[in-house]
């Protein structure tokens, strides 16, 4: 058997209003799975315009180390600057994988880095596995109902990680890890950024909230929402939620919107109705403490992350619900 | 000015998803299928840029089995001008690589001042094949595009995309490039009777690309598995009343409901 060399894993650091992302601890928990499989370094790569005060804050909390790239033309993201400078990284010191998040952001550029790199990319990953001596990543397809366990057939792999898929990596007596700065110069050629805006009002009245009756696209009519606000109704303490694509509709106000690109919660109870648990909407409510779905399609992948599953259409459902509610009252 | 729509057929989300005897996909036979819903925002986009420029041509490309020609005919129904069909078996996991691989050839060959794509499928959700066409054909590219305005020289785009946390980016491209558009980001449009009777009459052009077997996949499914419960999963029987009955016993008992 041929001697395992030590492969080498980037983690590709978010960041912003100088603060670190939290999904970068939830990479690093990735990279740790990896290193579980075959034995591995593992480097923080960051970038932007000032990262090295930045990278002490991974590197204090995980022990790992970084490499901080400081770049003046990096004041705002820029695809070109992020693939051009991991590109030239990745040539340098030959990394087996790369983890980077299943955001907007690093969906934006992983893709577009794979092609420069020869790479291989897997999106949304949620779980990794060994069989046969290759890697496996685990992934949702087809609205959630299934899972994918996608290998490559070559290095270097890289991975996006779907947000709280991984518990944050933070070793409690990590000594801290070192950071080598760089400043580089790097001119992009055919984006320009021009700038970033908060657009929709995002307060925090829906995250805590004890209680979050939400909705989805199989409420069917938003004649349907009043029903739901009912329901929400007889819960003390509670608040309505729901996916984007009500969001999308104009039906629900952006600050009721959870998942990937709402809101993050942990209420005490979470109703999910009509919701089919597609992974993007689970990222925001995976911490609720009990969770009911409530659904006509028997297959939903939000019953996988149920307490309790109502295979029922809504629509017929809470209507009996509230009547025996009143019922069981008087 | 001339822009290229890719769009995919998608199974609806209602189908139940069987994994077949080798674990390895999906039994295909009881599938009904729609037009990805984040290809429907890219081509009502691209509607909307021809409808304030009436001399841009508009093209619709689809990769995908021989039943990808009913989107391309909803497609050219809602207003594109042509389709194309580059031929692509179903039958197995599609790496993104290879459809993008196609579609970076055909863009190459065909010059387009922009493509726009959806910024993922429904049924895959991988994100990929928009960017990776992109670099592939050496196009900048913007993902989960929100807005987008050419500017009035024809030669670049302002364009803002979805961040997380109601964050919004906004970048200049030099055309040509692609953007992948968000979904939900406007309503797209009905296909008129006349438009869908003219559609049904097109010809759409079909390319068995050589590119679909030639090109590296990179990543393969090594299988399928039911996703796992990560919670108990407990669920209700009886009829309607009988469930609401045991759902109020439940949560009282918890002290979420009085």
């Amino acid at each position: 058997m041929q001697k395992q060399v030590k492969k080498l894993i980037f983690i590709v650091a978010e960041h912003f209003e100088n603060k670190i992302k939290s999904v970068v601890f939830e990479l690093a928990a990735c990279a740790d799975k990896i290193k579980k499989f075959c034995p591995a370094e593992i480097k923080v790569i960051i970038l932007g315009r000032e990262t090295e005060k930045l990278s002490f804050e991974i590197t204090h909390t995980t022990g790992l180390d970084a490499v901080a790239i400081e770049i003046n033309e990096l004041a705002l993201y820029n695809a070109e600057i992020y693939k051009t400078v991991i590109n030239n990284l990745a040539e340098e010191f030959s990394p087996s994988f790369i983890i980077i998040g299943h955001t907007p952001r690093g969906l934006d550029f992983a893709s577009g880095l794979a092609v420069r790199m020869k790479a291989a990319c897997i999106t949304g990953v949620e779980g990794a596995s060994e069989a046969g001596g290759k890697i496996c990543f685990k992934r949702q397809m087809f609205y959630g109902k299934i899972n994918a366990h996608i290998t490559s057939g070559s290095e270097p792999v890289i991975v996006t990680v779907q947000p709280g898929a991984f518990e944050p990596y933070k070793p409690g007596n990590a000594s801290p890890g070192r950071t080598e700065t760089r400043r580089i110069e790097c001119a992009p050629q055919f984006i320009r950024a021009k700038g970033i805006r908060r657009c929709k009002f995002q307060d925090s009245s829906i995250s805590e909230s004890k209680v979050i009756v939400s909705a989805g696209n199989g409420i069917g009519e938003r004649e349907n929402l009043d029903l739901i606000y009912r329901f929400a109704g007889i819960f003390p303490g509670s608040a309505v939620g729901g996916s984007r694509i009500l969001v999308d509709r104009g039906w629900l106000e952006y600050r009721q919107q959870i998942g990937l690109t709402g809101a993050q919660v942990a209420p005490e109870l979470y109703v999910a109705c009509g919701i089919s648990g597609a992974s993007q909407h689970l990222a925001g409510m995976r911490g609720a403490g009990f969770i009911v779905s409530i659904n006509k399609d028997p297959g939903a992948a939000i019953f996988n992350e149920s307490d309790v599953c109502v295979v029922e259409d809504l629509k017929k459902f809470i209507p009996a619900f509230l009547e025996e509610y009143e019922k069981k009252k008087r | 000015m001339k822009i290229l729509v890719c769009v995919k057929q998608v199974p609806e989300s209602d189908n139940s998803f069987i994994i077949n005897d080798l674990q390895e996909w999906i039994c295909k036979e009881p599938l009904s299928y729609k037009m990805n819903r984040f290809d429907e925002s890219a081509l009502e986009e691209a509607l909307s840029v021809r409808d304030r420029y009436k001399s841009v041509g508009l093209d619709v490309l689809s990769v995908g089995p021989e039943n990808s020609k009913d989107v391309i005919r909803r497609a050219l129904g809602m207003g594109a001008d042509a389709g194309i069909h580059i031929f692509c078996d179903a039958d197995r996991y599609i790496s993104p690589f290879l459809p993008a691989a196609c579609i970076a050839s055909y863009i190459k060959e065909n010059y387009y001042d922009l493509v726009f794509t959806g910024a993922m499928s429904e049924d895959y959700m991988q994100g990929q094949v928009g960017p990776l066409a992109a670099e592939m054909a050496e196009l900048p590219c913007v993902s989960f595009v929100v807005k987008q305005e050419i500017s009035p020289d024809h030669k670049s785009i302002y364009v803002e995309r979805e961040m997380d946390g109601g964050l919004i980016e906004s970048f200049e491209l030099t055309l040509p490039a692609l953007l992948t558009i968000q979904g939900g980001i406007n309503k797209p449009r009905y296909p008129s009777l006349s438009n869908m009777l003219r559609a049904n009459r097109a010809e759409i052009r079909t390319i068995n690309s050589d590119l679909i077997s030639k090109t590296d996949p990179k990543q393969i499914n090594s299988r399928l598995t039911i996703p796992e419960k990560r919670r108990e999963g407990y669920v209700l029987s009886g009829s309607v009343q009988e469930k609401a009955a045991k759902l109020i016993h439940i949560l009282s008992q918890k002290s979420f409901i009085n």
